[in-house]
């Protein structure tokens, strides 16, 4: 069985690409060019995965997360973008995104992403793994939940390994654990960066953002 | 600013206190109190109000400027000076409007008409010569200090705006001329070797993360930090090799002297990544903490055996090992047949 995957991105051009790439390895069952045509679209169709672009132009795509997770819980979000700006892809993740890719991704890798979402793993490309490591550097304790707001060793190992460019199956062989292990440790991070009250992930992001 | 222009649609009488409201972006009713208030200090206000009406009817402007000064004139005595001070103050004001109508500036640098400072001088001289006549202190120095306020004020605001459109104007220049220099001349590339798909997607990377170092990054064309600067050797190597690098950071740091060998034997690591690995794609992760600068270049590609690799080939012994031994860090190479490379750089801070 195919994945059953809706594309939103504004650019007619790149859809196509990414349709003409992944038209044998999932199925498409929608596009959309912006929040607006999105949220119904996605409403109505359920797919299992969301491809989601990080810009659209009447919004961002935390607008079309915001829109549909109430009705269709179960849809998975994976951004995908060419920004760089780190405020950018947090927000977008922390409206409820399980991952975030670039682009310039290669075809096997997507197809790949998109098949872990669509587990609930969580997918971090090593951009999204430096970021995250850099805004949860140690440094002075906030306050709020200690738990939520900061990570552990391992997944700070986890996650500079990601960032390095190791697959999920060379980080479980080089540290020893399973690869679901490695999965569960990535999705704890996911889920502290979703739901960690961290101020500085918010000042640390705009600063990226504003230098 | 919008001129002072009669407000013939909203006017209690002849629309002069809309008129000021709608140049000075506030409310009408506001002005219309201001007014009232100062008719009550010896009737300034209604003879401002005349004058106001005799400008904007756009009738004779000399009635409007005597009706002005014998309003301000008016409320200066008011406020209690006495008739030489008022003169006083009053030929400064009347000085400095000089000034400005004859398109002078009080700024370093302006040009002063003749007439305007005569005016200003004369009234400095009388005023002064008032307060040391007298021996008071000054009176009602907040009212004068507000009078000139209500002056200059609108003509510093203009002066403001004036910058504000500039400095607009020059930031759309300078956004032309980088889209010129940068995007453009990447299109044209593009197009004359649209059939050689290799080298446009290098050119497409590098103008890519060109556009992005200025729009989310440091902004200047010249790399200034240590991820900057490994971005344009990871783009130089990949023009030169036709490889994707994909580079990944956790902090950042500014480029100083000492970590220039760091950025040189990225760039060997990552060069012998594209021309012996047998692979496309090279990851580098580059990492800033309080203590140190780690980069890590790896390739999933032939890797290779250290005992076997000759004397000769001096890449990874000289250029990367003995650049970071001399610039105090190190360099750690993992590799071995068939299981890819992965070069660490480390220089503590």
């Amino acid at each position: 069985m195919k994945r059953r995957i809706v594309l939103v991105d504004d650019h007619e051009l790149f859809r196509a690409g990414v349709r003409g790439e992944l038209a044998d390895a999932v199925e498409i069952v929608g596009e959309a060019g912006s929040v607006a045509e999105a949220v119904p679209l996605i409403r109505e169709l359920d797919p299992e995965v969301v491809l989601l672009d990080v810009h659209l132009p009447d919004g961002g795509g935390e607008g079309v997360i915001a829109g549909v997770a109430q009705e269709r819980p179960g849809v998975k979000f994976l951004a995908l973008s060419v920004s760089d700006a780190a405020e950018d892809v947090i927000s977008v993740i922390r409206a409820g995104a399980r991952g975030y890719v670039t682009k310039t991704i290669t075809r096997a890798e997507l197809v790949d992403a998109i098949d872990r979402v669509a587990q609930g793993d969580a997918v971090f490309s090593p951009r999204l793994a430096g970021f995250v490591l850099d805004a949860f550097k140690d440094g002075e304790r906030v306050g709020g939940d200690e738990e939520l707001d900061s990570l552990t060793p391992r997944e700070r190992e986890v996650l500079q390994l990601i960032a390095r460019g190791y697959r999920y199956k060379e980080i479980a062989a080089r540290l020893h654990l399973s690869v679901k292990t490695v999965e569960a440790h990535v999705s704890s991070v996911l889920r502290k960066l979703q739901l960690s009250s961290r101020h500085e992930l918010t000042r640390w992001a705009q600063e990226r953002r504003l230098i | 600013m919008p001129h002072f222009e009669l407000n013939e649609q909203d006017r209690a009488l002849a629309g002069v206190c809309s008129g000021v409201a709608a140049m000075l972006e506030v409310d009408a009713t506001v002005v219309r109190l201001v007014f009232a208030v100062l008719a009550l200090a010896g009737g300034a206000g209604i003879v401002l109000y005349f004058a106001l009406w005799v400008y904007g009817a756009r009738k004779r402007v000399w009635i409007a400027a005597v009706l002005g000064v014998m309003a301000i004139a008016g409320l200066l005595q008011a406020l209690g000076l006495s008739i030489r001070g008022v003169a006083g103050a009053t030929l400064i004001l009347a000085g400095l409007f000089a000034v400005l109508r004859r398109g002078g500036s009080v700024r370093p640098g302006g040009r002063l008409p003749l007439i305007g400072v005569a005016l200003l001088v004369t009234g400095a001289v009388i005023l002064l010569s008032h307060f040391g006549a007298s021996g008071r202190p000054v009176i009602g120095p907040g009212a004068i200090a507000g009078m000139l306020l209500f002056v200059i004020g609108p003509w510093v605001w203009r002066l403001q705006e004036d910058r504000t459109d500039r400095i607009r104007l020059e930031e759309r220049a300078a956004v032309a001329a980088r889209v010129h220099d940068s995007v453009l001349q990447t299109l044209a590339l593009v197009q004359r070797h649209a059939d050689d798909p290799a080298r446009v997607g290098a050119l497409a990377r590098r103008q890519e993360r060109e556009l992005r170092r200025w729009l989310y990054g440091s902004g200047v064309p010249d790399a200034a930090t240590l991820v900057d600067a490994l971005a344009d050797a990871a783009a130089d190597v990949e023009e030169l090799h036709t490889v994707q690098i994909d580079i990944a950071s956790a902090g950042d740091a500014p480029l100083e002297e000492r970590l220039e060998p760091v950025v040189l034997a990225a760039r060997e690591a990552m060069t012998n990544a594209a021309k012996f690995a047998g692979v496309r794609e090279v990851a580098v992760y580059v990492e800033v903490t309080a203590d140190a600068v780690s980069v890590f270049v790896r390739d999933r590609g032939a890797g290779f055996d250290r005992t076997a690799v000759p004397e000769d080939r001096r890449g990874l012994a000289e250029s990367v090992e003995g650049r970071m031994r001399r610039a105090g860090g190190e360099a750690v190479v993992t590799s071995a047949p068939g299981k890819g490379t992965e070069i660490e750089l480390r220089l503590p801070r």
